[in-house]
């Protein structure tokens, strides 16, 4: 039985005094579509830099793929798709010589590099002209990072907010080519702030809170009692805080 | 509101310095100990020059200061700090008060001049043939802003030059010309025949910095006061008429890529990609990408533009001399002028390339970190990168050398490669530890944008001689052993240990960068405050 595509274990990440990460454990399951929550600063981002070997942990193990972080970096890094919260994009370049440069990069050859780009800038409906990067929309950006993310068949997607400033036809493309990558037996690990967009796609859920897992299951275990997985957050990350009209020296809002 | 600003730049600083912060009060000591002696040098000779040599020297004075403080800025593609219109316009702040911010700015990129200034009018109130007065100080205080709304014209004015296409490598090269006009004039013959009408010329008592000295000296009978003053007041119309078209002022279209022609477009696309043809992927890929880059950010633009037209301006005239081209055929300059200007191109491209060589990627630099590829790959793609255009700089030298008959013959650009080779071995040593301990992001779109971290432009002060060294022992040691053999020997153990030195600081490069990465990528995406420089 093959490892699970993401397995985390007692992750602690720490800057000074406060904890980003703090004693994370984690299992995603080989072929999930898995959601992971959290409010604003919960870790998420922390957590998906980690596991690109963005930066370095202070305590605890992490396995991509079943290998090992740190010490097979580079073997995870040629299996993973990531679309950041930051951008990865080379302003300077046009859409097309990024595409073919980030190809190159995960060791294809250029004619087939520039074969696949030329596919995925005409599926993502990007400019195929002297247009560079500097010059695209919000959306457009991501629209270039998830087409960038796919051009070398990943086992794993790390997905940071990927829909955030896309409109709905391009959102569509993209969760249709995600329930594609699924479906082919990719693992796709998102964020996202929309929850009707978990909802929706995901199978698996967790929930991180002030950096630990507050919760995680299937869909339907965290909407179980009737709750929409809006209630089960809120409740889960945000429960006890008082209306906003019950704040002292707020009058004047 | 003023205030708000301020504090929240010095926020920013604050958290953009770091640990940097010795060094960079270290290369401040350093630079302001230079021009603190300038000062005391203007003080003392002020201080006791004969009234008679006042009238003269003052107004020469005035108008050096004048000079420096409008152009050096853009001379050296560092145009200092300024407001950062974009994130300041969403506020309901009046633009009035936006221009005064502004001038102060201004007052931090004249320092030097101030602290000269200061330093000529205490030694005028010192010298017994003048009149220490209120009138003296308010002279200077008046010139002082005259300089300062003066500046912020020119600078809002470049700044929108720059950002258009084809205007601003124009506009680098006519800066450039005026910058060295003068030297050019006093080291050519031409000082002789047009020396005193262009003195004349500049000593005019309309003039601004005459004005100003006239007023200072108290000679009222020049009109001095009412010059300084309609002076200052055009300054002030300029500069504020010049920021409000920058606060109107549209760069992403103007900067908006332009329709290229298919068969330009595709001759370009073949020079970008003739690394790859050569280096296997990564580092071919890599390369490829860099020089694209590069090719399309307007800072490197300007800055290979200004290696062979201001390196050739700056040079040219010292070996022309007063006598013409030929005269000075067997001075160490003429007979390595090849060399020497190529060697100045070299430095000059290294503020944005191999110093700082993840500048342009900024927050993208992550990408580095995230590929399955081993960061070595990375620096050596982006040195290789950093050498092709100082090479095709040595090309366009060398043709315009041999158009002025410079050049003897091949061997010149044959030395000329080989010396700037080994140099460069050293430099980008070098430059891969700064790059990775002292990374700085930079736009590539804002041309009048210094390259280097203000707090690692101390260590390339000391970094700039020892990558020359070795090259230089090989000339010395043609010159004492008066064998080209020896030259070639000892240049060829240059190389050689450059060549060492090259590869162990790469691999702790590399080391270092995985190490730091965290640290690199914070300092590389770090987002300024209301005041960007």
């Amino acid at each position: 039985m093959s490892p699970p595509a993401i397995l985390v274990s007692g992750l602690e990440k720490r800057y000074g005094a406060k904890a980003a990460v703090d004693g994370l454990d984690l299992a995603v399951p080989r072929g999930s579509f898995f959601g992971f929550l959290g409010p604003n600063g919960a870790g998420k981002s922390t957590t998906i830099r980690i596991l690109t070997g963005l930066i370095p942990f202070d305590r605890g193990s992490v396995e991509v793929l079943g290998f090992r972080l740190p010490g097979q970096e580079l073997a995870i890094k040629g299996r993973i798709g990531l679309v950041p919260d930051e951008s990865l994009l080379f302003d300077r370049l046009t859409g097309a010589e990024y595409l073919e440069f980030v190809g190159r990069m995960y060791g294809m050859g250029r004619s087939i590099a520039i074969e696949r780009a030329r596919g995925l800038l005409d599926l993502f409906e990007l400019p195929a002209g002297r247009k560079m990067i500097a010059e695209y929309s919000k959306g457009m950006r991501k629209r270039v990072a998830m087409a960038a993310s796919l051009i070398h068949h990943p086992e794993l997607f790390l997905m940071d907010e990927p829909f955030e400033g896309v409109d709905a036809v391009g959102a569509r493309l993209m969760k249709d080519i995600l329930l594609h990558q699924v479906a082919r037996g990719a693992t796709v690990f998102l964020t996202s702030h929309v929850l009707e967009v978990v909802e929706r796609l995901c199978d698996r859920v967790a929930i991180i809170n002030q950096g630990k897992i507050a919760v995680a299951g299937t869909v339907d275990e965290l909407r179980a009692g009737g709750e929409s997985l809006e209630d089960t957050f809120v409740r889960v990350v945000g429960g006890s805080r008082e209306p906003w009209e019950a704040h002292q020296g707020l009058e004047w809002l | 509101m003023i205030a708000a600003i301020l504090r929240a730049q010095f926020i920013a600083m604050r958290r953009t310095f770091g640990t940097g912060i010795a060094l960079s009060l270290l290369g401040g000591v350093f630079w302001y100990g230079l021009w603190s002696f300038a000062a005391l040098a203007a003080f003392s000779y002020m201080a006791s020059a004969p009234a008679a040599r006042l009238d003269t020297s003052l107004p020469l004075l005035l108008a050096g200061v004048c000079l420096y403080w409008q152009l050096m800025p853009v001379v050296s593609a560092s145009m200092g700090s300024s407001l950062d219109l974009r994130k300041l316009l969403a506020y309901p702040l009046p633009h009035a008060r936006l221009f005064f911010v502004e001038i102060l700015l201004r007052l931090a990129s004249g320092l030097e001049m101030i602290l000269v200034l200061a330093g000529a009018a205490a030694g005028l109130a010192m010298n017994p043939g003048t009149h220490g007065s209120a009138g003296m100080a308010c002279a200077f205080a008046v010139f002082v802003l005259f300089n300062l709304l003066l500046a912020s014209g020119v600078r809002s004015l470049l700044e929108r030059l720059l950002t258009r296409r084809k205007v601003r490598e124009l506009l680098v090269l006519i800066t450039a010309a005026l910058w060295v006009l003068p030297r050019f004039i006093l080291l050519t013959g031409i000082r002789s025949r047009m020396s005193d009408r262009v003195l004349g010329a500049a000593l005019a008592a309309c003039l601004p910095w005459s004005a100003a000295a006239h007023a200072a000296l108290g000679q009222v009978g020049t009109f001095a006061w009412p010059w300084l003053a309609l002076w200052t007041l055009a300054a002030a119309w300029f500069g504020r008429m010049q920021f409000e078209r920058s606060l109107r002022y549209d760069a992403a279209a103007a900067q908006a890529s332009p329709a290229e022609s298919p068969g330009r477009a595709a001759f370009a696309d073949l020079c970008y990609r003739m690394p790859s043809r050569i280096l296997p992927d990564p580092v071919g890929a890599i390369v490829e990408k860099e020089l694209r880059t590069l090719a399309r950010s307007p800072v490197f633009r300007n800055l290979f533009f200004m290696g062979f037209t201001f390196g050739l301006l700056v040079w040219l005239p010292m070996v022309i001399g007063r006598t013409g081209v030929g005269a000075h055929r067997d001075s160490f300059l003429a007979t390595h002028f090849l060399t020497i200007v190529s060697l100045y191109a070299l430095t000059l491209l290294g503020q944005v390339t191999y110093w700082n060589c993840l500048a342009f990627d900024r927050s993208a630099a992550a990408f580095w970190f995230v590929m399955p590829q081993p960061i070595s790959a990375v620096v050596v793609a982006k040195n290789i990168a950093s050498q092709a255009p100082v090479y095709l700089e040595i090309a366009v030298l060398a043709g315009i050398s041999s158009a002025l008959r410079l050049l003897t013959g091949w061997g010149e650009v044959v030395e000329a490669l080989a010396v700037v080779g080994t140099c460069s071995l050293y430099m980008l040593a070098m430059g891969n530890i700064t790059s990775i301990e002292y990374p700085r992001g930079l736009n590539p779109d804002r041309a009048s944008q210094g390259g280097s971290a203000g707090r690692f432009q101390l260590l390339v002060l000391v970094f700039y001689p020892l990558a020359i060294l070795p090259a230089a022992l090989a000339f010395l040691a043609r010159y004492a052993f008066s064998s080209e053999t020896v030259f070639a020997v000892v240049l060829a153990l240059a190389a050689a240990m450059g060549a060492i030195i090259y590869k162990l600081t790469l691999g702790s490069a590399a080391a270092s960068a995985i190490d730091r990465r965290e640290a690199i990528l914070q300092a590389l995406g770090t987002g300024e405050g209301p005041v960007v420089s």
